[in-house]
């Protein structure tokens, strides 16, 4: 066990250095930094201060050589864009997309293990049609879209809650709604197929004819070991809800890390969007290395494969 | 049964809830006297002199004041912190300085401050982008008194007024002397305008407060609404729905299909106003690209003029206040001549001159854009009507920049917004210099008149230089100048503000209804 860990952590850590080597790249070659901090409209002659003044004219190995050399010291580095270190900027904007991404979580569990667990109690039903179809819709529809109507029918003509911001709980509710449905039909389906699975079990079978009936043989028979796998997908879910936040941010004006990433993406701030990519690379890996072992824990066969 | 009318109840009572707790709040704008502005981006600081967005142009409009302004009605240049000035001779002048001027502080100003402004500007290790501008055509500043300040000028710079009222604002001497230096600039300003910084962080909203101590005599005025919020709301229609929720009252650069359609609910006003801003085509004349490339066939050139049908995208796509352009600069603009060769849309006049080059059936190119897509396209619609093939490469505006640094831009569809100056320079002098990279021209002799223009104060030679050189670039249709842009506002119906000519709102002139 000890060694399937090590080895998927390796692998893990080699995908984020990888796609913190891709970032890097593609940011300097698709965009020219100097040009985009000077502005647009900038005299040539600050564009080429600017591109002596922050090194941009060194060859690109050696750029990303200091770079990676000072998050492996804990130096974040400074970021061109605001001016201050790359850590503080991330620590100010991180509880945002926590608290969205947590909220989120929420709103996914809450809608898609009820919707999956009647589907799975009545198979081919009313109810299991009507939750499928919920988990097509909401796989359908995109974010910004679901974002944009939420606020037209809940912001504007019926004004409950905020518009956009992030000063209290109320400004959360909309953007938790959107991000939390796209991940319903992941869950839903899992929770579905899992109960499924586990009520046509023997000792499913073995708790009925012991007398075990309706919530008690679900919610402490059935649930419970169907639950192990969904934990996995939930993990990851969390991982995408942080990385994946973006859209949601932009449409709901949070100022949570999504949207420090557009920003510093538009004003070319090298260090900031090195740090985010390689911060959100690292929390999606990390939470799929504890889902990967926590599957091997369950099911020993994976350990073999 | 009941459980399920008890949930609908309870929930209808709490809907009404939030809605009083939420409602009163997005409303009371004009009650509280906060006049809320929305943008797109983070602002980074609010120190003009570190700041190169247009957000912080307007910004600092509010918090700065320079030694002169842009006059919103005529564009000239006027004194501002400045009561009056004296050239001693074409490269001495000596400026005097208004009385009553105070920083935010409480501090008074005075000659120390603007000598201290300019010697940090003019010092190359203060790393700000508006040095290089000061540099160019300042030698030293020195104070004579109290209340006058001399500037030794390296030559006889005529836009010396434009530079003091749009680059440089006044900072408090030993500003940028603490452990902190500059990124101190990042929390806040300390300036002498009409509005002092109340609350700010990058990236978030910055609130303004009306200066109480702001002197009397200012040509600005006394503005007539105490707060303005700058939010920053990324998605602009987010931006609509709190406009029409009544959460914020301003929105500036608004597409002019949302700010028509906005206008037409009734629920907030579209109002459409000039700006500098110009679009063209730059066209690889000088064979920069590849030396046989049929752009440097004058033929080829023209045949561009003559193809695209300039009132039609006006009329038809950008609308409101955009003007067709037949100049690579603004008729607005000082110096801008509309006394030049001129191309009426001709497809016929075009496809001969194409025959004419060697192209009977056309050819094909790569059409580099980074903005105005509907733009692009029409003009692609367009050069198609003569069998011209545009293949579009609609990039980022730095990767544009980078390939075109590197002499990869055949065709640049293209926009320049000058600074919001009022004066040809600043959209010539980038574009038809040889030491630029956006020059396609390889023209020595435009490029001689431009450079001369820059160096003479007298008007009246200033414009017949001009006068020349933008004759020689329209007679060999060097660019096809396609369109000025309109400014695009939604405000609230309790707002009262009068679009400016050169598209950068005054928003310290605005107040309530």
């Amino acid at each position: 066990m000890l060694r399937f860990a090590i080895q998927r952590g390796v692998a893990a850590l080699l995908v984020a250095i990888t796609v913190s080597v891709a970032t890097f790249i593609l940011l300097n070659f698709s965009t020219d930094p100097a040009q985009t901090i000077a502005g647009e409209e900038a005299d040539q002659a600050v564009v080429e201060a600017i591109r002596h003044e922050y090194g941009f004219d060194r060859p690109i190995i050696v750029q990303y050589g200091d770079w990676l050399g000072g998050v492996l010291s804990g130096d974040f580095g400074e970021s061109y864009f605001w001016h201050q270190p790359v850590a503080k900027l991330i620590a100010k904007h991180a509880p945002v997309t926590i608290k969205l991404a947590f909220s989120a979580i929420m709103v996914t569990l809450i809608i898609a293990i009820p919707l999956g667990v009647a589907a799975a109690l009545r198979p081919n039903s009313i109810i299991d049609r009507f939750a499928l179809t919920v988990a097509v819709s909401a796989q359908a529809v995109p974010n910004f879209w679901l974002g944009v109507m939420m606020i037209i029918l809940f912001a504007v003509m019926i004004p409950i809650f905020p518009v956009s911001g992030d000063e209290t709980w109320l400004h959360f509710v909309l953007p938790a709604f959107v991000l939390g449905t796209s991940s319903v039909p992941a869950v839903m389906r899992l929770t579905r197929t899992g109960l499924l699975d586990v009520m046509s079990s023997d000792y499913i079978r073995t708790a009925r004819a012991k007398g075990f009936r309706g919530t008690p043989l679900i919610m402490h028979h059935a649930l419970r070991n169907a639950m192990l796998p969904i934990v996995s997908v939930i993990a990851v879910q969390l991982g995408s809800k942080l990385g994946g936040s973006v859209i949601t941010e932009a449409v709901f004006a949070l100022n949570g890390l999504g949207r420090l990433a557009i920003e510093s993406i538009f004003g070319a701030d090298i260090p900031t969007v090195q740090m985010l990519v390689f911060i959100f690379a690292l929390t999606f890996v990390f939470l799929t290395f504890i889902s990967d072992v926590l599957n091997a824990w369950v099911d020993p066969r994976i350990r073999l494969g | 049964m009941r459980f399920a009318r008890s949930i609908v109840y309870a929930l209808i009572v709490a809907t009404s809830a939030l809605s009083l707790s939420i409602a009163p709040d997005a409303l009371a704008a004009k009650s509280d006297d906060t006049l809320v502005v929305g943008t797109t981006r983070g602002v980074a600081t609010v120190d003009r002199l570190y700041s190169v967005k247009r957000e912080g142009l307007i910004l600092s409009r509010l918090t700065d004041d320079g030694l002169f302004m842009v006059d919103p009605e005529t564009l000239d240049y006027v004194p501002l912190a400045a009561k009056s000035y004296q050239y001693q001779d074409d490269v001495t002048l000596d400026i005097t300085l208004r009385d009553g001027i105070k920083f935010h502080d409480g501090s008074p100003f005075g000659a120390d401050d603007v000598v201290y402004t300019y010697n940090w500007m003019l010092d190359e290790n203060q790393k700000t982008s508006r040095g290089t501008v000061i540099q160019r055509w300042l030698k030293s500043v020195q104070k004579l008194d109290e209340k006058t300040v001399r500037f030794n000028l390296k030559f006889d710079y005529p836009l010396v007024f434009r530079d003091m009222a749009i680059t440089v604002m006044l900072r408090k001497k030993g500003t940028y002397d603490t452990e902190e230096g500059i990124k101190a600039s990042s929390f806040g300003v300390n300036g002498i305008g009409p509005y002092r910084v109340v609350e700010f962080e990058p990236g978030k909203d910055v609130i303004l407060e009306r200066f109480a101590d702001y002197y009397a005599d200012s040509p600005k005025g006394r503005p007539a609404i105490k707060y303005i919020k700058f939010r920053v709301i990324p998605d602009i229609g987010t931006q609509q729905a709190e406009l029409m929720s009544g959460g914020i009252q301003f929105l500036y650069g608004v597409p002019i299909d949302i700010a028509e359609n906005i206008g037409r609910t009734g629920r907030a006003n579209y109002l459409t106003g000039g700006d500098v801003t110009v679009a063209f085509m730059i066209l690889d004349a000088a064979g920069y690209t590849a030396k046989n490339n049929p752009f440097t066939k004058l033929e080829v050139r023209r045949a561009f003029n003559y193809a695209i049908n300039r009132e039609a995208i006006v009329k038809n796509i950008t609308r409101g206040a955009s003007v067709v352009l037949n100049t690579p600069c603004h008729p607005l603009q000082f110096g801008c001549s509309q006394d030049v060769t001129k191309y009426e849309y001709n497809p016929a006049k075009a496809k001969e001159l194409l025959a004419e080059a060697g192209y009977p059936n056309g050819f094909e190119f790569d059409l580099w854009a980074y903005r105005e897509k509907p733009v692009a396209e029409a003009i692609m619609g367009d050069l198609a009507k003569i069998g011209v093939t545009a293949k579009m490469r609609y990039v980022k505006s730095t990767a544009l920049g980078k390939a075109r640094k590197s002499r990869e831009t055949q065709v640049i569809f293209a926009a320049w917004g000058a600074g919001g100056t009022a004066d040809a320079a600043m959209t010539l002098n980038n574009h038809f210099s040889l030491d630029s990279d956006r020059d396609f021209t390889g023209d020595a002799e435009v490029s001689q008149l431009v450079a001369d223009a820059e160096k003479v104060r007298d008007k009246k030679v200033r414009a017949e230089l001009y006068q020349k050189a933008l004759t020689r670039i329209t007679d060999q249709a060097y660019w096809v100048p396609i369109f000025g842009f309109s400014q695009n506002y939604l405000t609230s119906k309790d707002l009262n503000f009068a679009p400016p000519k050169d598209g950068l709102p005054r928003l310290y002139q605005a107040s309530w209804r």
